[in-house]
């Protein structure tokens, strides 16, 4: 789990710290106003991008593991825990 | 509590009882109690938006009085108090103390909120639960907006006193043998949601407060005619209100980490990213409040920075999935039916997020703001996440309450119905956001395709109707004639169980 927590951090670094740093960076003159704008929709189509590819896998994962580790399951096996105080 | 139903007291003993099950118990009977109110009046707008055209209400005031009397009653007086019922059952014990740090503060607690409650249900404003000003001062009706207003403010109260005594209890008075790294993961998820009441709450407590000095005439702060800015209340609203979002969300999100392992027939994954999680959620819930109001005209610079603390909440929803995916990941999973709702439970929770990545970019906000879009994805969260999730624990903690079984194909009957029910409305409800219908209204064009969706949305919210007549079928029969709980392990499933049979009701 520490793994991906700092996969997580990475990815922020990696992705939102540049693009919002960008959009700061930039004047407030006349032009350069539509290229922030620009900035924050590249930012968010590929925020999207991310967050619907997880979303995707999850949900398959949360399908596949309701229908596979189903007590019911013919190769369901008992955890380790089962029979202890855990 | 197995005790009440077994050994049955007078009314009174347990109405005027400071012991937490006592108090959880009040908790839970209100809750449901106004569960139903409250449903019964989406119902009656649901069967309103079934044509266009007036159809069972007579007029567009009565349809706004319903729906903010809807809406307040099941965020603070349904939501809210369940949550507070699960706290007062199971945090004491979990943390190993014989009851809450302050008990008479709780019962207090506990006996503000049906006055709240009556004061919000015999005035039925007409504002929305966001009292909109400028209208909820000049035009709102009284005394019906300021029985909301002093309803609002004495609930708020309730929550301040609540959260205080969970904050102290938990961290003063668990057992010393156990750190504050070993308190498990539902009593963490109500140290995070009183920590954001103590600081979100007072905020709109100042907000009320000015919203009633205005409608006396005696202030302007809201009131443009007197100088004043209906936008700074959307922010001091806001302020509260969307971290108040976590307050609902992180107590359900805890009820799962009870029932999932439990039901799995293993530990919880990783319990340090779960406190990690319910950490972050704290905090970033402050970071996004104006995402509410990137319409009225913000800079450019602030709507950038609200979009990111915003999206900044996805990693820590995704690491409370994430953890549950793991845990159930090899189990043995019993699917009993708390089970069944928190995985479902789950899953919304996962759609009513990637609606929010949506809302959260500004660019589609402008898009879909006070559309549909919006009601489909506010209720995703609280039907589909929370109160799945509160469902699920109603059920899991019911042999512990009443020391007997419900009926367990009823209380699958009422998941799978109020699953299919809720996509029904709420999905439809972000495709008619999509296609242009706005929110809050009593009345629409004909247009065939809002029409269909509106029908499609109704019937939805009738099958979660009917699922919920089973429900309350199945507890109240249940709780007379139902099998007898194996108070070991109700649901065969093994492990150990937060249920404190050696808590016999001592009096105070």
């Amino acid at each position: 789990m520490k793994s991906i927590i700092g996969l997580f951090l990475v990815l922020a670094v990696l992705v939102i710290v540049p693009a919002v740093d960008l959009a700061f960076a930039a004047g407030d003159e006349p032009g350069e106003y539509l290229d922030r704008r620009v900035i924050i929709w590249n930012l968010f189509f590929r925020m999207m991008t991310i967050a619907f590819v997880v979303g995707a896998v999850v949900s398959g994962t949360i399908i596949w593991q309701v229908w596979r580790f189903r007590e019911s399951h013919p190769k369901a096996k008992p955890t380790p825990y089962e029979g202890t105080d855990w | 509590m197995v005790l009440e139903l077994q050994k049955p007291r007078p009314i009174w003993q347990i109405m005027f009882s400071t012991h937490h099950t006592d108090v959880g118990l009040l908790y839970l009977i209100l809750s449901i109690g106004f569960l139903f109110l409250g449903g019964a009046l989406a119902l009656i707008i649901r069967a309103e938006l079934f044509l266009p055209g007036a159809q069972i209400i007579g007029d567009a005031m009565t349809f706004n009085r319903i729906f903010t009397v809807h809406g307040t009653t099941l965020i603070f007086l349904f939501i809210l108090p369940f949550a507070s019922s699960v706290g007062n059952y199971f945090v004491p014990i979990m943390i190993r103390y014989k009851d809450m740090a302050y008990p008479k503060l709780n019962a207090l607690a506990f006996w503000m909120i049906p006055p709240g409650g009556a004061l919000i249900w015999l005035g039925f404003a007409d504002f929305s639960w966001y009292a909109n000003p400028p209208y909820s001062i000049i035009s709102a009706p009284g005394p019906a907006a300021d029985m909301w207003i002093f309803g609002l403010k004495i609930l708020g109260i309730s929550s301040v006193l609540g959260a205080i005594n969970f904050i102290v209890t938990i961290l003063k008075c668990k057992h010393p043998d156990m750190s504050i790294g070993q308190v498990p993961l539902l009593a963490w998820s109500f140290l995070s949601s009183s920590l954001i009441i103590l600081v979100a709450i007072p905020t709109f407590a100042a907000a009320l407060l000015m919203l009633l000095t205005d409608r006396l005439g005696v202030t302007g702060f809201f009131n443009p005619a007197m100088g004043g800015d209906p936008i700074a209340y959307a922010h001091l609203f806001w302020f509260t209100f969307h971290p108040e979002v976590y307050v609902l969300v992180i107590p359900a999100i805890g009820m799962m980490y009870e029932i999932i392992p439990r039901f799995s027939r293993k530990p919880i994954h990783s319990y340090n990213s779960g406190i990690f999680a319910f950490v972050l959620l704290s905090i970033v819930g402050f970071s996004s409040w104006a995402h509410h109001m990137y319409a009225t005209g913000m800079s450019f610079t602030e709507k950038t920075v609200f979009m990111v603390g915003t999206l900044a909440a996805v990693p820590a929803s995704a690491l409370h999935v994430f953890n549950f995916v793991a845990t159930m990941w090899n189990g043995r999973i019993k699917f009993s039916t708390p089970m069944m709702w928190a995985v479902g439970g789950i899953a919304l929770f996962f759609s009513a997020g990637a609606g929010g990545v949506a809302n959260a970019a500004m660019p589609l906000d402008f898009t879909t703001h006070d559309t549909y879009w919006v009601v489909g994805h506010f209720h995703l969260f609280v039907m589909g996440t929370i109160a799945f999730g509160s469902f699920g624990f109603m059920y899991y903690m019911y042999p512990y309450v009443t020391g007997r079984m419900y009926n367990e194909a009823l209380g699958k009957i009422h998941f799978i119905m109020s699953f299919i029910g809720t996509i029904l409305v709420f999905f439809t409800q972000h495709v008619l956001g999509l296609y242009g219908m706005p929110r809050r209204v009593f009345d629409y064009p004909p247009i065939p395709e809002w029409i269909a969706m509106n029908q499609i949305a109704s019937i939805g919210a009738m099958i979660i109707g009917v699922s919920m007549v089973i429900f309350l079928a199945n507890i109240i029969h249940s709780a007379g004639k139902g099998k007898l709980a194996d108070t070991d392990d109700p649901f065969g499933v093994g492990g150990k169980y937060y249920y404190p049979f050696e808590a016999r009701n001592p009096s105070h």
